[in-house]
């Protein structure tokens, strides 16, 4: 043996915990604490393991009662199934956070100057930084967009930008640009909640920043959008209705708001204006924080088939009568193809260094990255461009010859639908494994939420980290077995 | 307040309202039929299939009405619409359309009491008897309007709940005195005293019993139970206290003021709590008992379709 196993020196919960060849981020070896999780980690080791069940169980249930579950839709009709949320805190210091945040910031601002120029006059084109046929190519860019004056300019009101540590460089890579209905935040502001109530003491202790202005920000941003002014803009939060996965956060965010939860079907549209309906008749609507994708906003405008819609709500925006956050057409911004490229933009539009790094990406679209992702299948992750929730990918070091076969024969068919990337040894934070009741290092990512109001970036520290918790597993989505931690960014450095 | 929540919040509160009814009658006339002889034993579950208006569906899933049937059937299942698990399914269910309306604390209580509904195992409950989960079906409802009371804002929503709940208690318990009634009329005693425990179990259905004495201070005389059941200006389950409800809540929403009317839903609600306020039931049973409430069972369901062509689903002129 090299190192001593770490329950050599932890007993409890901790006994047989391995940091194996990953970066852990709780422990830079084994038993010895990185400083930021210092307090946590004695917390945690002086508890025996029934206490802590004790507590999960109690957790678990405070999530059932406060019915904050997300639907799947395996067997046909929907069941409710909790969002697992582990106990262990994921824990970054004030310094590595500021770094983060400043990354973001850059990039929010990158991505809003590239949405206002593809949809406006397109200067990136004529500069040949960008080409025609990648961006025309790409199924989320909408030509009912070009020359609309989006409300103070402003595309990319809500970002939930994904990020992963790699374990090779303990470095933070940007894996991915969620800038069309990104969902998690709810989570984020509840998972505190419960954590707050389970663990007062060892939160106290650390310092943690708070995160709770998050709905406060996000209203006074969608106020300012009002095309017609003034403080009493009636701003509405447009779902899809309680059979969408995400229906528990539309509601959650509506309330802490104070705005109406609408559906398609209590509004209208009359003469180019946006009403809903009232006990009381039609009121008129201003701004709408729209839950619902693109292609089934308007019926008239995209998907004919669509009952989630409103019948005429594109042209009442594109009028200026009514704001939609974020606005549409956004997914040419966060489709795969084009993040390679958004380095590209931070220097263009900003004439900045992009502070945060982005996983090596091979285009399909291009010959020469074609020639190679067919030639290294087997080592590498293939996304589909259009795709987001871990659907459509292809994790080659792990995959079956069949299924290689099958991504082959799809990429050599229509390379223009596919990326490549170097499959990302994720960092690991101690998690909680249910059937052995101790805590074992399980794969993580970030998904820090940005808002922007045309002028600055606002990030609540920290944000949604997901957690594998199969062991092994590097997906985190929810709808294949990911859970959540709280996200402590502490005041200090620990 | 958008149509929708409006429309929510009324069948909300009618589906926590029909599953409490149905819980305090199954309960009260389980126990009853435990104390008589076997062979009217059978006969009395008919009653209450009656009540829950799912008569019909409950001779096509069953061959007898025997206690464990009529019990499986009201409470736990399924395919019937009104039975307690589906209505308090079904409470949930609106309420989660309206969960940035309602208070969380009515939602967690709410999504509370339909997760310890779901937990309940038919088969032990057969078994055990109907008590142990009518009672937490009463307990889980009183507690849900108490919530509800104490942390949401009294406004207009909170009058579509009052509606719905008013309305509900103002069929259903049309509804029992009919059907007790009409089955008492069949089985006359042909000896000796007139049999009370029928009544008895009618006031203890609806919590009245101990009212029913501190008023009369006498034996249950059929006619002073239905007296009360139907014209009591303060017992929370009569007929006339609920109608006047339903007045005063859609007086709330409305504005109207007393002699006046905003609707047809409210002009409606007005006739029956006038024809309440001064009926006497000496007229009610010249008039006939059962006419008489059907009659006010159909402006009931009037009153009903009138709310919703008013508040709910009017149509939009463009």
């Amino acid at each position: 043996m090299e190192t001593a196993p770490a329950h050599a020196i932890i007993p409890g919960l901790f006994s047989g915990y391995e940091t194996g060849a990953f970066y852990d981020e709780m422990f830079s070896a084994p038993g010895q604490p990185r400083r930021p999780y210092a307090k946590v980690f004695q917390r945690l080791a002086s508890l025996a393991p029934e206490q802590f069940e004790e507590r999960r169980k109690l957790a678990d249930l405070s999530f059932l009662i406060q019915g904050i579950t997300f639907t799947v839709y395996s067997d046909g009709r929907g069941t409710e199934r909790l969002f697992p949320f582990d106990l262990i805190p994921r824990i970054l210091p004030n310094s590595e956070w500021l770094r983060i945040d400043r990354g973001l910031t850059q990039r929010v601002r990158a991505l809003n100057l590239f949405l206002q120029d593809i949809y406006g006059e397109q200067c990136i084109l004529r500069d040949r930084k960008l080409s025609r046929s990648l961006v025309y190519s790409c199924p989320h860019f909408y030509r009912e967009m070009v020359g609309i004056q989006v409300p103070r300019g402003i595309f990319t009101h809500i970002c939930g930008i994904d990020l992963v540590r790699d374990s090779k460089s303990g470095e933070f890579y940007v894996l991915e640009d969620n800038v069309r209905t990104p969902s998690g935040i709810s989570y984020v502001l509840e998972n505190r909640l419960v954590m707050t109530r389970i663990f007062p003491d060892a939160f106290h202790a650390s310092e943690v920043l708070p995160l709770d202005h998050y709905p406060a920000e996000l209203c006074r941003i969608l106020r300012s959008l009002s095309p017609r002014g003034g403080d009493d803009a009636q701003i509405v939060l447009l779902s899809p209705g309680i059979y969408n996965s995400a229906y528990f956060e539309h509601s959650f965010l509506a309330r802490q708001m104070g705005i109406e939860l609408v559906e398609g079907r209590d509004l209208i549209v009359d003469g180019g204006i946006v009403y809903m309906k009232t006990i009381r008749g039609l009121k008129r609507v201003d701004v709408i924080y729209r839950r619902i994708d693109d292609e089934f906003l308007d019926p008239l405008a995209f998907r004919p088939d669509s009952l989630l819609g409103v019948p005429g709500l594109m042209g009442a925006y594109r009028s200026g009568n009514v704001a939609l956050a974020n606005a549409v057409g956004n997914g040419v911004a966060d489709d795969k193809a084009i993040y390679a490229y958004v380095p590209e933009f931070i220097r263009y539009y900003l004439g900045e260094e992009p502070i945060l790094r982005t996983v090596e990406t091979y285009v399909c679209a291009k010959p020469a990255d074609l020639a190679f992702v067919l030639e290294h299948l087997s080592e590498l992750v293939v996304k589909t461009v259009g795709e987001s929730g871990g659907y459509g990918m292809l994790i080659g070091p792990t995959a079956d010859r069949h299924t290689l076969e099958q991504f082959r024969n799809r990429i050599t068919q229509n390379p223009r639908n596919y990326i490549a990337q170097p499959v990302i040894p994720l960092s690991r934070v101690p998690s909680y494994d249910v059937p052995s009741r101790r805590l074992a290092g399980r794969h993580v990512d970030l998904r820090p939420y940005c808002l922007y109001d045309g002028e600055k970036v606002t990030i609540v520290p920290g944000g949604l980290t997901r957690v594998a918790l199969k062991r092994g597993s590097l997906v985190v989505n929810s709808s294949q077995g990911g859970g959540s931690k709280d996200t402590w960014v502490l005041r200090g450095e620990g | 307040m958008l149509s929708r929540i409006a429309d929510s919040l009324f069948w909300l509160a009618r589906y926590i309202e029909r599953a409490e009814d149905t819980a305090r009658i199954l309960d009260v006339n389980y126990h009853m039929l435990l104390e008589r002889s076997q062979d009217s034993y059978h006969l009395r579950w008919e009653p209450l299939l009656v009540m829950s208006g799912e008569e019909n569906l409950f001779r096509r899933l069953y061959s007898e009405a025997t206690a464990e049937n009529v019990f499986e059937f009201l409470a736990f299942r399924p395919n019937n619409p009104s039975s307690i698990v589906q209505c308090i399914g079904k409470a949930r269910e609106n309420a989660r359309t309206i969960r940035d309306y309602i208070s969380r604390e009515m939602w967690e209580d709410i999504n509370g009491l339909y997760h310890m509904v779901m937990r309940f195992n038919p088969r032990d409950e057969i078994v055990a008897g109907p008590h142990r989960f009518c009672d937490k079906i009463k307990f889980g409802t009183h507690r849900f309007h108490g919530v509800t009371d104490a942390t949401l804002p009294h406004d207009e929503g909170w009058q579509f709940l009052r509606i719905g709940w008013s309305l509900e208690r103002a069929e259903m318990t049309s509804r029992l005195v009919d059907v007790q009634y009409q089955k008492l009329l069949d089985e006359l005693p042909t000896v000796g005293t007139p049999d009370n425990h029928q009544w008895m179990a009618v006031l203890r259905s609806v919590g009245a019993f101990e009212a029913y004495h501190r008023q009369y201070h006498s034996s249950i005389e059929p006619e002073k139970v239905a007296g009360m059941l139907i014209l009591h200006s303060q017992h929370p389950r009569s007929i006339r206290f609920s109608t006047t409800e339903v007045q005063s809540g859609l007086r709330a929403i409305s504005g109207s003021v007393p002699g006046s009317y905003a609707n047809e839903a409210e002009r409606l609600a007005g006739k029956v709590v006038e024809r309440l306020s001064y009926d006497k039931i000496e007229e009610i049973f010249k008039h006939g008992l059962h006419t008489y409430l059907n009659e006010l069972s159909a402006m009931f369901s009037l009153i009903g379709s009138d709310i919703a062509r008013t508040y709910f689903y009017y149509a939009v002129v463009a």
